[in-house]
């Protein structure tokens, strides 16, 4: 047959880890395999953005944080609201893209006092002809696309032992690849393969604990994950993974990160505390642990390390490397090996007072000892970043392969650290730290930018008033979107950072924009509006629809509320 | 027909089921409306403790140890969970219905510590809330030109 040799190099360069041909859709969180959340769409340039305009809106019906992005597949945009989780499909090919349907699934609200930081949720995948997402209350479900008739619903998770799911799941070959939050509930962090035919689970690897629970089975020190834990305090030592995932099918790794230590007191936890904060390499079918790397060892600062791995190949020193970046809520942007996790490039794309920089050689941070917390040290002033990360795990950045840069949405804040003792009683908050805000230095609180990974250093950036807790998507005809926390959806100059265009979404953006071609061959770019994420607890008084929960505004953004108020508002732009 | 007499047996009838089974008092708050415009009687739950200084201050620990300030803050003034000392209340304000908040949970996240708290260290932390300052309500916000 002849047709066979082009469709097995046309997987092969859409599974490859530089973004493909685009073929107009957007399947899976990132777009692509390698998280680049790079769209090769090119009618929307530079020269024309100020012509865009909102060619539909729809509300979510939903007041919580929208995070994530909505998937496009054929001619049906699928969106996934926080609680209750609500997964709606849109007829792209009619007039006002009406809705096929509505999933509707069971949540247990109980999950609501489990959930950190607002009851988000990051989006789903698309794959064997299902919509894969989690439900807030440690459930994953598989939906079919065509009709919204649920396939398959697997408990994850448990929320007595204080984990919810509200990441994006992942599809990699033949596996659903899932993770937990409760950083904040010393819950035991794991990632869980499932099939994607039945939802069985097939794997479960913790991400510290004996090599057998950690599944590393040929892998360094022996019982690492034990050994750097005073006594058996991995136990309840956190490590979840909230963040995204990335797969480079030639080498079969997925790449993702772990989050913070508990509790944040780290006096109750001695020890580098492996493999929190870590980026994991873990083959997809069986879940062994390849190779890991430590960016933030023994953390003080609740600074997760779930923020995307973007997969990219680079000339460093003179030579191609295969590599991931990742923009570390601690303030460096790290370029790792993505074969070994050889650390290449460590700098700081934030302002960094915690360390001093990154040793090359040993991978490890060179500390400010006075910037070390603890319930001993009593209250330690003057942090940067603030725990709300230089940039959030929850803003994924975007890469493009034309211009060679990385696009991300940073934050200037700092802040002080009181630690105090904490007692884990399952299903609680195991935390035992009080960490007020206050501005870096500056002027302001946000920078959105683009990042040289190869020299380790800002290209061009456009300062921001208030932090910037968006994602971003940058496309082949150089325009790079993004959003704000008072309710602004931008586009830029990729090249230059020139702004070209803003819209009054009404509410602000804590989403990641997406790019794709309609069934009319156009490009358009959607995106969700809607406050929430830590902004739910940080900005203040803006939601209104419950008299017995008013809040004061936020003492470091006190006229944030001015700008904004809760509601999810699905928006697409067009030319 | 006049059928007012028929419904007002009815009600009492309710009303005498009801006693009989006893409905605690904790979960009757003033926004409830009850049917017929009439709340049904019921047993008052009230706290045994009296709000000495040992005691307030007992409560602030437990507070902290039973990681309520995790989700209500330091102070219980606001965080994932709402502030608790605003003189704001979704499920009303008496004795009763923060006990039944604390010991049966609530079903928008507020998890059930009756298996972990003694009724003692309950009425002990309810002290302590019901001591802290209660600013004066701001329900408008205005901003500078």
């Amino acid at each position: 047959m002849r047709i066979a040799p082009l469709a097995a190099i046309a997987l092969i360069v859409l599974q490859g880890p530089q973004p493909a041909r685009d073929d107009g859709q957007w399947t899976m969180p990132a777009r692509d395999y390698a998280a680049t959340r790079y769209s090769g769409l090119a009618q929307i340039t530079p020269a024309n953005a100020t012509r865009l305009h909102p060619v539909w809106s729809f509300s979510t019906g939903v007041l919580g944080g929208h995070e994530g992005q909505p998937l496009v597949v054929g001619g049906t945009m699928y969106v996934v609201t926080p609680f209750p989780n609500v997964l709606y499909a849109f007829d792209l090919t009619r007039e006002g893209y009406p809705l096929k349907w509505k999933y509707r699934p069971e949540v247990n609200p109980a999950s609501l006092g489990i959930a950190c930081c607002d009851a988000i949720n990051r989006g789903a995948v698309y794959a064997d002809g299902k919509i894969i997402y989690n439900l807030l209350d440690g459930h994953t479900v598989a939906v079919d696309a065509a009709t919204g008739a649920e396939v398959w619903k697997t408990q994850i998770a448990d929320i007595n032992q204080g984990e919810t799911t509200p990441m994006a799941p992942f599809v990699a070959g033949n596996r659903v690849i899932v993770g937990p939050s409760g950083g904040e509930f010393g819950i035991y962090g794991w990632v869980k393969g499932l099939d994607v035919a039945t939802g069985t689970i097939v794997w479960t690897a913790h991400n510290m604990g004996p090599d057998s629970l950690m599944l590393a089975r040929s892998f360094g020190t022996a019982n690492i994950g034990v050994s750097t834990w005073e006594g058996d305090s991995w136990r309840r030592g956190g490590a979840p993974v909230w963040g995204w995932i990335s797969y480079d099918p030639q080498l079969d790794l997925i790449y993702f990160g772990t989050g913070n230590p508990g509790p944040y007191n780290a006096e109750q936890r001695a020890g580098e505390n492996k493999w929190t904060n870590s980026v994991l390499a873990r083959r997809p079918g069986d879940g062994s642990l390849v190779w890991a790397y430590q960016f933030t060892p023994h953390d003080s600062w609740d600074y997760d390390a779930n923020a995307e791995m973007i997969l990219a190949d680079l000339v460093i020193g003179g030579r191609m490397r295969k590599v991931l970046v990742h923009f570390d809520k601690n303030g460096f942007a790290y370029t790792l090996d993505r074969l070994t996790g050889e650390l290449l490039v460590a700098e700081p794309f934030a302002n960094v007072t915690w360390a001093k920089r990154i040793n090359r050689s040993t991978g490890e941070p060179v500390l400010d000892s006075s910037k070390t917390t603890g319930a001993s040290k009593g209250n330690v002033k003057g942090i940067c970043p603030s725990l709300e990360g230089g940039k959030s795990p929850a803003s994924p950045a975007s890469y493009s392969p034309r211009t060679g840069w990385f696009y991300a949405a940073t934050n200037n804040l700092c802040m002080d650290f009181e630690a105090s003792r904490s007692t884990r009683i399952p299903g609680t908050p195991y935390i035992g730290a009080n960490t007020p805000y206050f501005p870096g230095p500056g002027g302001n609180m946000g920078e959105f930018l683009a990042w040289d990974a190869v020299r380790g250093r800002k290209v061009w950036g456009i300062k921001e008033k208030y932090p910037v807790w968006s994602g971003s998507v940058v496309t082949a005809g150089d325009v790079v979107f993004y959003g704000t926390l008072d309710g602004w959806f931008k586009a830029a100059n990729a090249r230059t950072g020139k702004p070209l265009w803003k819209f009054k979404v009404g509410s602000g953006v804590v989403a990641a924009p997406i790019s794709f071609r309609g069934p009319d061959g156009k490009q358009y770019v959607a995106v969700y509006a809607g406050i929430g994420g830590d902004w739910f607890l940080l900005s203040g008084d803006v939601r209104s629809d419950d008299p017995a929960d008013v809040r004061p505004p936020a003492d470091f953004a006190p006229d944030l509320a001015r700008h904004t108020s809760q509601g999810g508002i699905v928006w697409i732009f067009g030319l | 027909m006049d059928l007012r007499p028929l419904i007002l047996l009815a009600a009492v009838a309710a009303c005498e089921r009801s006693n009989a089974g006893g409905i605690p008092g904790s979960v009757r708050y003033p926004n409830h409306v009850a049917a017929g415009g009439n709340q049904p009687p019921a047993g008052e739950i009230k706290n045994p403790l009296t709000p000495d200084s040992t005691a307030v201050a007992d409560g602030g620990k437990i507070f902290s140890s039973m990681n309520c300030d995790g989700c209500h803050g330091g102070g219980a003034t606001g965080w994932v969970g709402p502030s608790l000392v605003d003189g704001r209340w979704r499920y009303g304000s008496t004795d009763g219905a923060l006990f039944q908040s604390i010991f049966y949970g609530r079903p928008r996240g507020m998890p059930a510590y009756g298996g972990v708290m003694s009724a003692g260290a309950i009425w002990k932390v309810i002290l302590y809330i019901r001591a802290q300052p209660v600013p004066a309500d701001v329900p408008t916000e205005r901003w500078k030109p």
